[in-house]
């Protein structure tokens, strides 16, 4: 743990380069960014800090287009790679990364699509549809809605096409989603877990077991102990230093009575 | 003030002890407000420079007035014409510009300004894309995207900041090391490197704005959080820089480092306040109740256990707000909702306006509230469930599941849902992004099976603290 947020260990040195200078604005690097996240999708490798500086280019890509009315080239923006900087970040669910990326997105993404589907001139109804789907199923991880995150996965064929470019999607997600199980649970039925997994079966014992290195006993599956399932109380105690005494110590030095 | 010229590390030979600092710096806000008044005394450095300096001494003066909120958008061109025309006399003459900045705090003015200028023009221009009315104006805004540009506002506070090197003399201070060696001809001049430095601040306020909040922190990184820092000698720079790093930390979950930044800079703010006389105290009366407001926010989503005078005048201006967001559940949601909106900064929507289809033009505002309140609803059920937990040693999931009156189900998501979010990243060392995973809850629980074991973390009673501060007060 402790590992900056602006940290990556997989980040090669030229987008190291651009993020730290005023690259990052200029449209020309949109390629190399985009290359870069395709690779993150590709390789199950993640760099948020440089997606969300994808996000923002972007916003100084559509600004310079709109001053040139829109002779631009329409591939520097291009919806997939937007969509799936937000599907890599549910890979990483429960840290904020989701909802930083949505903040980086102009304003409009999250109004109803009623308002903005009568508006095809717009362009940019398919992206804001896909971008309130895939916030449906952040907010189902970030309840614990497993099962119905599972659900809702299946239920609509859009969502099948936004995690198409992410190599192991649901393998990414199963692995974060028995973390945050593990962090809490000693013992469970093994029902409970299959719906939160979205697995069956042989696939679910396989997972629980090689995967996770938990233990199927009949019903139930049993979490090894470790330092967050234990909850083991204890008494905070105050840590009290010499220093803190140093200014009185030095008062009585300083004023003799 | 020549401390601050001479690269802000003040010569007071005092150990890392907060609060000598701490009345030093109250002692040196004091001189600053009671002399104010005297400016115009102070000799002219440039007394022998020829009539041009004079002029150009006028626009410097200038470019730091505030101007009319309500003022024409005529005037608004006008004040962004005269902004670019001299930050490029400042950038791109032959060389640096030799000229001494007005005053020390006069840097912090422009940037103030420029900033909050270019902030309430794009509110403006937003809200009049979104209502659609004023035709006439709508036709000059439409003609003019460049002005007040996001991305040439970014360029400005950038190239200050890389002409003055100032990211560079701030980490060689960091290594103890001498920042003029690496200063070059420009970061060597005052009025450089404050330009410079404010930009840093200004960077980070427009970043925020923006809604990139990581962003935002990663702009501080060369600038040390402490009383000794350059900013810390302008107040109204020190309370701006506070509030954006405590807003950009609660919008990246991380409340203790929210509560502490903000904890921080009221309690300066309630020892100083007895001689804020001026104009500027208004502002800072505004922002303070901010402040307040988002540390009850804070507060809701990770209980703590507040500094005593935060504690009193957080009870006395948002007692009644607090306790419904601390009781969570759908009846907090509009009092988190009503004090975000009261509480957060002006957001600017970083494309501009598409005048063809007003209804694309959202507020900035409702677009931020809206991920905002998702999180809220993820923990509303927080405190209910750990004010029935900390009744129990064990308990049956479903027994407290027929007391919630919820399914089961639920109700081991939200038990899952509690337990990850008291798991938060904490700063402790280097920069302001950086930090450790900690757990912040005092109730720790595991489910084995309908189980819950429940356990909690008692905290000895802290008495140093009090104990020292009787002591100071009367010995």
């Amino acid at each position: 743990m402790g590992v900056p947020f602006d940290f990556a260990p997989e980040r090669p040195e030229h987008i190291d380069a651009i993020l730290n200078g005023l690259d990052r604005y200029n449209p020309e690097t949109t390629q190399v960014f985009q290359d870069y996240v395709t690779e993150q999708c590709e390789t199950k490798t993640y760099d948020c800090y440089a997606n969300l500086a994808l996000l923002k280019l972007r916003n100084a890509v559509l600004t310079v287009m709109r001053l040139c009315s829109y002779q631009f080239n329409p591939h520097l923006t291009k919806d997939e790679t937007i969509t799936n900087i937000l599907v890599k970040s549910l890979t990483v669910f429960p840290s904020p990364d989701f909802s930083l990326a949505l903040h980086l997105l102009p304003p409009h993404i999250l109004t109803p699509a009623s308002a903005s589907s009568a508006l095809p001139a717009a362009g940019d109804a398919p992206l804001s549809e896909a971008v309130q789907k895939l916030n449906v199923l952040n907010n189902l991880l970030a309840q614990a809605s497993y099962a119905a995150f599972w659900s809702t996965l299946d239920s609509d064929d859009l969502y099948a096409d936004l995690i198409a470019d992410v190599a192991g999607f649901e393998e990414l997600i199963r692995i974060r989603i028995a973390l945050t199980i593990s962090q809490s649970v000693r013992e469970i039925e093994r029902a409970v877990l299959e719906s939160w997994l979205g697995l069956q079966g042989e696939t679910f014992d396989k997972f629980v077991n090689g995967v996770c290195g938990w233990e199927i006993e009949g019903t139930v599956v049993k979490v090894p102990l470790n330092k967050e399932n234990e909850a083991k109380g204890t008494i905070v105690r105050e840590n009290v230093k010499m220093e803190q005494f140093s200014r009185v110590i030095r008062r009585a030095y300083e004023q003799p009575a | 003030m020549s401390a601050f010229q001479n690269g802000g590390a003040p010569a007071r030979a005092i150990d890392d002890e907060s609060d000598v600092e701490e009345e030093a710096l109250v002692a040196d806000y004091r001189e600053q407000v009671q002399y104010e008044g005297m400016e115009e005394l102070e000799p002219v450095t440039s007394m022998s420079m020829a009539q041009q300096t004079d002029d150009i001494q006028s626009r410097l003066a200038a470019a730091a007035q505030p101007l009319d909120f309500s003022a024409p958008l005529e005037v608004k061109f006008a004040s962004y014409d005269n902004y670019c025309s001299l930050f490029h006399f400042i950038l791109n003459s032959d060389g640096p510009v030799d000229l001494e900045p007005p005053s020390y705090y006069w840097a912090w003015d422009v940037i103030d300004e420029f900033i909050y200028q270019f902030n309430s023009f794009c509110s403006y221009r937003n809200r009049v894309a979104r209502q659609g009315a004023n035709e006439e104006e709508i036709q000059i805004l439409r003609e003019a995207p460049n002005t007040w540009g996001c991305y040439s506002v970014l360029n400005v506070l950038y190239s200050l900041i890389q002409r003055s090197q100032i990211n560079e003399q701030l980490a060689a201070m960091k290594r103890n090391e001498e920042p003029m060696a690496v200063a070059g001809d420009y970061g060597s001049k005052s009025l450089y490197r404050m330009l410079g430095y404010f930009s840093i601040i200004g960077l980070l306020r427009v970043h925020c704005l923006l809604g990139d909040f990581s962003l935002a922190l990663k702009t501080l990184d060369d600038i040390e959080l402490n009383k000794k820092a350059m900013f810390a000698r302008v107040m109204a720079a020190h309370f701006t820089t506070y509030y954006y790093v405590g807003f950009s930390y609660m919008m990246m979950r991380r409340y203790a480092d929210a509560i502490r930044m903000f904890s921080h800079i009221l309690i300066y703010v309630s020892r100083t306040k007895n001689f804020q006389k001026n104009a500027q105290y208004d502002s800072i009366s505004k922002k303070n109740d901010q402040m307040y407001a988002l540390i009850a926010i804070c507060v809701a989503f990770h209980p703590t256990r507040l500094d005593d005078t935060i504690h009193t005048a957080l009870r006395e201006k948002y007692g009644d707000q607090l306790l419904k967001l601390q009781r969570g559940g759908p009846e907090s949601l509009p009092i988190f909702e009503e004090l975000f909106k009261s509480s957060c900064p002006k957001f600017i929507s970083p494309t501009p306006p598409d005048f063809d289809n007003p209804e694309l033009n959202v507020d900035p505002l409702d677009h931020h509230l809206a991920i905002f309140m998702d999180e809220v609803k993820t923990n509303m059920w927080s405190p209910t469930v750990k004010s029935y937990l900390r009744l129990y040693t064990t308990m049956d999931l479903k027994k407290l599941a027929g007391f919630l009156e919820v399914e089961p189900e639920k109700l081991r998501g939200w038990l899952l849902v509690n337990k990850q979010r008291s798991r938060q990243i904490r700063w402790t060392d280097n920069g302001l992004l950086d930090g450790e995973v900690v757990n912040s809850n005092d109730l720790d629980y595991a489910m084995q099976g309908d189980l819950i074991h429940i356990s909690e973390a008692k905290v000895g009673r802290k008495l140093v603290d009090w104990y020292l501060r009787n002591l100071a007060r009367t010995y």
